[in-house]
């Protein structure tokens, strides 16, 4: 198992219902990770309409994530 | 004969002047502006004036309207020249006819000061070293613009700027000959606009469309309860005038496209997006790489934003970089709600990075995404790297295409219950709330199919392409996220019903077929 601290921000953080969390997840990467998320906290965005960033890196959905790590799922906002 | 009109052709002075007489008529008086052979110490061989026709027409007319209103003439008329000109041409001519000589005089003036100040035309000037250079027709021919009511002490405007070492008189100048394009005068606009014009920079335009909502007021503070109903961008100039006269305010009440944006883009040094539109975003983010303009972006979300600026001239990721795949999901502050100062902040946070790049001052964001949470704190500040194959920026600028408004999202949304009876039956009906949801609130009033958001497959859609398909789940948000995933793999006409399951119900069994 693999300790995380994710991050939400905008739809993430009404969704989650809180702004972050220490998780422990059997994922391996940062796309297994939102998948394990979406089930527990049921986030409506697909993956593809979001960006993944781990350790305040842009990440692609296949990059590892181990211990430590800070993760972050950004959607597009529009508002102004 | 419209009140302004440009003309590519030399004017014929005696026939706009029969078209001005009239029998009530016992005066007339007319302005010339002829091209001289020397501006600002140098000396000019030839210019080209160009005009963003569509509102230099109306705002043209707007102003000779005003002044037959505001003085009581008979009749007024103006013509600007566009095109190639050559010293000596005239370029631009006014002429009043009125019942008495006061207030042809006055109404002329009027004319012509507004449409150096208002109207959107520019010149470029042919110098005779070969060189050339655009400046804002303010400068060209007739006599200098009236100077506005100044307090008596001007030079201590921008002391408490000037005396940072970094900025000095020598950045004061960089500002005041700077040329920013604001595009969207809200929430994010407001301190952008107002910031820039106390700054001292030269010369700003403002794109904006839209008119005034009461709803706008809790963060869009540049305007006032009673000019609800005008027009955002006539309203800002006017304030922007007022809290700085030698700033040069040029309107551009339409909404950027594709078709304005490059002429827009090639006339201002940097561009704010201030938009709240994904959509006008990257139509922003394609037109910055097409002319080599940076552009400050900014979006914000009920309590937080993200700030990026993509300058194409340092290699910087650009935000197709950031957001390979355009996301259709984005709320608006109409939509989601927002806090007035938190645009406020983003706006302000919009001008600091545009003075820091205008003065070329350290720090400047390039190419990371600075993302701030007002309610926590909480900031982050992402560093992007450019993708090989971006779709913009791995381009060159002519191959860059603008986007123009694709089909499908003309109608992604849809509302059954305002589709002909005749063709509702057309549209097979999708369920995709998760199980529980179904039991907690079942769909009863019409034929549909159930299969949860979790299970639906976007690699093998269970669906038929040519079939049309409604997407129902809770509030709409979700069906329409999806539907925007399967229109993205080729299934065209899938649909999501807006407002979700209650609407989609209680419209459906009120629609009585
Ligand atoms: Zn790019």
């Amino acid at each position: 198992m693999t300790q995380v601290n994710v991050q939400y921000y905008a739809i993430f953080r009404e969704q989650a219902g809180a702004s972050d969390e220490s998780v422990e997840t059997g994922a391996t990467t940062a796309g297994e990770l939102y998948a394990e998320l979406c089930d527990r906290h049921n986030f409506s965005l697909p993956a593809a309409a979001l960006r993944a960033v781990v350790n305040e890196e842009f990440a692609d959905w296949d990059t590892p994530i181990s211990d430590g790590d800070r993760v972050v799922f950004i959607p597009p906002v529009a508002g102004g | 004969m419209n009140r302004f009109e440009l003309s590519a052709e030399p004017l014929d002075t005696g026939k706009l002047k029969n078209g001005l007489r009239h029998a009530r008529a016992g005066g007339f008086a007319s302005f010339e502006g002829w091209v001289r052979n020397h501006n600002e110490g140098r000396d000019v061989g030839r210019l080209e004036y160009e005009a963003f026709a569509a509102v230099a027409e109306k705002e043209g007319t707007r102003i000779v309207t005003e002044a037959i209103e505001r003085f009581g003439v008979t009749a007024a008329h103006c013509v600007h020249r566009v095109g190639d000109l050559r010293i000596g041409d005239l370029a631009v001519w006014v002429g009043v006819s009125a019942e008495h000589r006061g207030e042809a005089f006055v109404a002329c003036r009027y004319i012509i000061d507004q449409i150096k100040a208002r109207v959107p035309i520019w010149k470029k000037e042919h110098y005779s070293d070969g060189v050339t250079g655009w400046v804002n027709c303010e400068r060209v021919s007739g006599p200098e613009p009236p100077q506005p009511a100044l307090p008596a002490t001007t030079d201590g405007l921008y002391v408490r700027q000037i005396a940072l070492k970094e900025v000095g008189e020598n950045g004061q100048r960089l500002l005041s000959e700077a040329r920013v394009l604001v595009v969207g005068a809200g929430g994010l606009g407001s301190p952008a606009l107002m910031y820039l014009a106390a700054a001292g920079v030269g010369h700003i335009g403002i794109c904006e469309g839209d008119t005034l909502e009461a709803s706008n007021l809790h963060r869009q503070v540049l305007y006032r309860r009673s000019q609800v109903g005008q027009s955002k961008a006539h309203i800002a100039a006017q304030q922007l005038r007022e809290l700085n006269p030698d700033t040069e305010i040029t309107v551009i009440d339409v909404s950027l496209d594709a078709d304005n944006a490059e002429s827009l883009f090639n006339q201002h040094d940097l561009v704010l997006d201030c938009s709240d539109n994904l959509k006008l975003k990257f139509l922003l983010n394609a037109a910055a790489l097409r002319t080599s303009t940076p552009v400050v972006f900014a979006s914000v979300y009920q309590y937080e934003g993200q700030l990026h600026v993509f300058d194409p001239r340092t290699g910087a990721p650009c935000l197709r970089c950031v957001w390979p795949r355009e996301p259709n999901v984005a709320p608006t502050c109409n939509e989601a709600g927002v806090l007035g100062p938190v645009p406020g902040v983003f706006g302000s946070l919009q001008a600091m990075e545009a003075l820091k790049q205008l003065l070329s001052l350290p720090g400047r964001l390039s190419g990371e995404l600075l993302m701030l949470d007002l309610l926590s704190f909480r900031s982050t500040k992402i560093s992007a790297s450019r993708l090989a194959d971006c779709e913009i920026c791995s381009r060159t600028p002519d191959q860059i295409e603008l986007p123009r408004p694709g089909e499908f999202e003309i109608a992604l949304d849809m509302d059954l219950a305002e589709v002909d009876p005749g063709l509702r039956n057309d549209y097979v009906v999708i369920d995709i709330r998760e199980q529980d949801e179904v039991s907690a609130r079942p769909l009863t009033t019409l034929p549909h199919r159930h299969i949860a958001m979790s299970t639906f497959s976007l690699d093998a859609p269970p669906i038929e392409p040519d079939q049309p398909y409604l997407l129902c789940c809770a509030s709409g948000t979700r069906s329409r996220s999806l539907a925007i995933e399967l229109r993205q793999r080729g299934f065209a006409h899938v649909y999501s019903q807006t407002g979700g399951v209650d609407h989609l119900d209680h419209g459906h069994s009120r629609g009585g077929d």
